[in-house]
């Protein structure tokens, strides 16, 4: 379906609006069903404290499916569990 | 190196953010020592202690291409077998091309323009966008010509699939088609209804519309999940 069958069975002229609305709608439609799923990757790095264990999400993320980590035993993505609340931070290794 | 990630690795949303935690102990060994150790309960957590290329996939969906060059419906064109070939700089049509030799004098449904998804080949997986339809030469076999530096030379033999894709619109006007099925375009149009109602004030035209299309959403999700209920009735029911 064009936009412009769109814009005539709405009786508007109004081009860019219509397309607005449209793109609306299949935001809408991505963040209640799963219509186009994609994925990226990143580099895990080692992390030695509490600003290199966070990962920033795509920018253009609408809903979230899963995480996963690259097993590097067998080279598998597994998916992982996500946790409610952030660690406690009860004690803190500070030994050599 | 990382093992039983599926048990031993957390992640924790905060706001735009990802956290990841790995759990201390289980199989692994590796001494933690200074920073970024902590616990949590009874669970020593700790930070991701290794670097891993590729490690953290993430599944999301996002608005990616909303409008394309003709209507979902009609990407249907297909090539399937063992007798596909992929040559480096061999097209005749335009000198220097890279071609896709599909081993058949058959016509094809593709034609230039279509963007294509070629899979099950050793090193020439991806999607690319064919430039001219041509005929080999020597052989009279249908090939498929897309831009230079795209292939690694690659003998029939292998089980490809050639797929078309729908092509990006990135400057949508009237022309463009919605990159979506004709179910989920009449759900779009019940959107904009709603949207239209709103701006004139009917709220109630409104509610009714968006109830139409959270209506089709459903319909789209449970024609791909078709189940039959059938209730036998019993013995003794009224007929």
């Amino acid at each position: 379906m064009t936009v412009l069958e769109v814009m005539e069975r709405l009786n508007i002229k109004e081009e860019t609006l219509a397309i607005a609305w449209i793109k609306d709608a299949i935001h809408l439609i991505q963040s209640n069903t799963k219509e186009k799923v994609e994925s990226t990757k990143r580099d895990l790095i080692k992390s030695v404290n509490s600003t290199d264990n966070v990962y920033i999400l795509p920018a253009d993320l609408v809903s979230l499916e899963n995480i996963s980590i690259k097993d590097t035993s067998d080279s598998k993505y597994k998916k992982i569990k996500r946790m409610t609340s952030q660690p406690h931070y009860l004690a803190e290794d500070t030994s050599p | 190196m990382s093992f039983f990630v599926d048990k031993e690795w957390f992640y924790y949303l905060r706001g735009r953010e990802i956290l990841l935690y790995k759990l201390r102990g289980g199989s692994s060994t590796s001494r933690i020592s200074q920073s970024g150790v902590f616990q949590s309960y009874d669970n020593e957590m700790m930070y991701p202690d290794e670097d891993i290329a590729d490690g953290l996939r993430i599944e999301y969906t996002r608005v990616s291409e909303p409008f394309v060059a003709e209507e979902l419906e009609t990407t249907t064109s297909y090539e399937s077998g063992i007798i596909i070939s992929f040559e480096d700089g061999t097209g005749t049509s335009v000198g220097g091309r890279d071609v896709i030799d599909l081993g058949s004098t058959a016509t094809t449904e593709f034609v230039a323009d279509d963007k294509i998804r070629v899979r099950g080949s050793t090193s020439n997986d991806g999607d690319y966008t064919i430039l001219a339809i041509s005929v080999d030469v020597s052989t009279g076999y249908r090939q498929l010509d897309v831009v230079a530096g795209s292939f690694t030379t690659e003998a029939v033999g292998g089980r490809i699939s050639i797929t078309q894709i729908p092509v990006e619109v990135e400057s949508p006007s009237a022309t463009s088609h919605i990159n979506l099925n004709k179910m989920l375009n009449l759900a779009v149009i019940d959107y904009c209804k709603a949207m239209l109602a709103e701006q004139n004030g009917e709220i109630d035209k409104k509610e009714y519309f968006m109830k139409e299309f959270y209506s089709k959403l459903g319909d789209n999700e449970s024609n791909k999940r078709n189940i039959s209920v059938s209730f036998p009735s019993g013995p003794f029911a009224v007929r």
